[in-house]
């Protein structure tokens, strides 16, 4: 919005000095006056960049070997919203796009308005059937694609 | 100005056994109610909730609640009341149900509220009336429901207003 509303002054700052001040001062369009024809631009502001944010997590457990299928995982998730947002919190729509059981990383897919109450979870989930564990997040965005690529793990030759 | 704004929820406690609404308590309601919002909205609900909130009314007679708490958090605490199934006290589970029939800013808009809501279940009596007696108390109550009496009795007690 601010952005916005700089850019405004900036068009008005320009035809002050250039000596011709539009009529209409609400106008959104920038008039060119060197060029006879009037060549004007439009400027969109999209405040959301989507409707879902994608995380990349990986858990991780202290010592052992504890093997998980997605389910599990899931139930997991779910039992730490349960415990911090309650039965109301548990029914939070998300997704497990993507688990690997070797590596215990996953990809999820949350509404944009419900990602700092799952992000908060994730936080602080405590453990696993007794045995002390953690997630790790690695990358969030609200674009699919760019969970592609990571620079962090970029290899330059 | 800087201040605390809470919002008051006026609400009716409906008992499935009438006669167990005698036994109804300020202390067993307010652990009922913090109980539903601990289990809907878990420990950050129950966090936002605890601190302002308290059982400001309670007519055992009519059933009517009034509960206060923050006006950030009103919403949590309004989601909260239909888990409620039943209310302890005295030891007993009584099955009931609280349903909210306002939710002002200050308790003298809800005590308005709550006379006018009163004047209209007190008519609704009316044909159910047995007995010329009856009829009689219920348009004597019925006249008697103003804001002036309360309001010169009360005064000194009320809230400033949000």
């Amino acid at each position: 919005m601010t952005d916005y509303i700089f850019y405004i002054f900036l068009d008005m700052a320009v035809e002050y000095f250039a000596g011709t001040i539009p009529d209409c001062i609400h106008s959104m369009r920038r008039h060119d006056t060197k060029k006879p024809e009037t060549a004007s631009y439009e400027r969109l502001v999209f405040r959301n960049a989507s409707d879902y944010h994608y995380m990349k997590i990986s858990l991780i457990f202290e010592g052992g070997n504890i093997r998980l299928n997605a389910a599990h995982f899931k139930q997991l998730i779910i039992s730490s919203l349960r415990e911090l947002y309650g039965e109301i919190g548990a029914a939070l729509p998300f997704d497990v796009l993507k688990f690997e059981e070797n590596t215990l990383s996953a990809v999820l897919r949350v509404y944009s308005s419900a990602l700092v109450r799952l992000w908060s979870a994730l936080t602080l989930l405590g453990c696993y059937q007794g045995q002390p564990c953690g997630i790790r997040v690695v990358q969030v965005t609200p674009f699919l694609l760019a969970l592609s690529g990571n620079s962090r793990e970029l290899k330059l030759d | 100005m800087v201040r605390f704004k809470s919002r008051y929820l006026l609400c009716e406690v409906c008992f499935a056994d009438p006669r167990s609404r005698q036994c109804l308590e300020e202390r067993a309601v307010f652990s009922g109610v913090r109980d539903a919002i601990a289990r809907a909205h878990g420990d950050y609900g129950a966090a936002c909730c605890a601190v302002s909130f308290t059982v400001k009314y309670l007519n055992a007679y009519t059933g009517i609640l009034l509960l206060r708490c923050r006006k950030e958090h009103y919403r949590l605490l309004w989601s909260a009341l239909p888990f409620i199934i039943h209310l302890e006290s005295r030891g007993q589970r009584q099955p009931c149900r609280i349903s909210s029939i306002h939710v002002g800013g200050t308790i003298r808009t809800c005590q308005r509220f709550l006379i006018r809501y009163n004047r209209q279940q007190l008519l609704r009596m009316l044909p159910g009336c047995q007995s010329e007696e009856e009829r009689a108390s219920v348009h004597r109550a019925v006249l008697s429901c103003s804001l002036k009496q309360l309001e010169e009795e009360g005064s000194s007690r009320d809230e400033d207003s949000d």
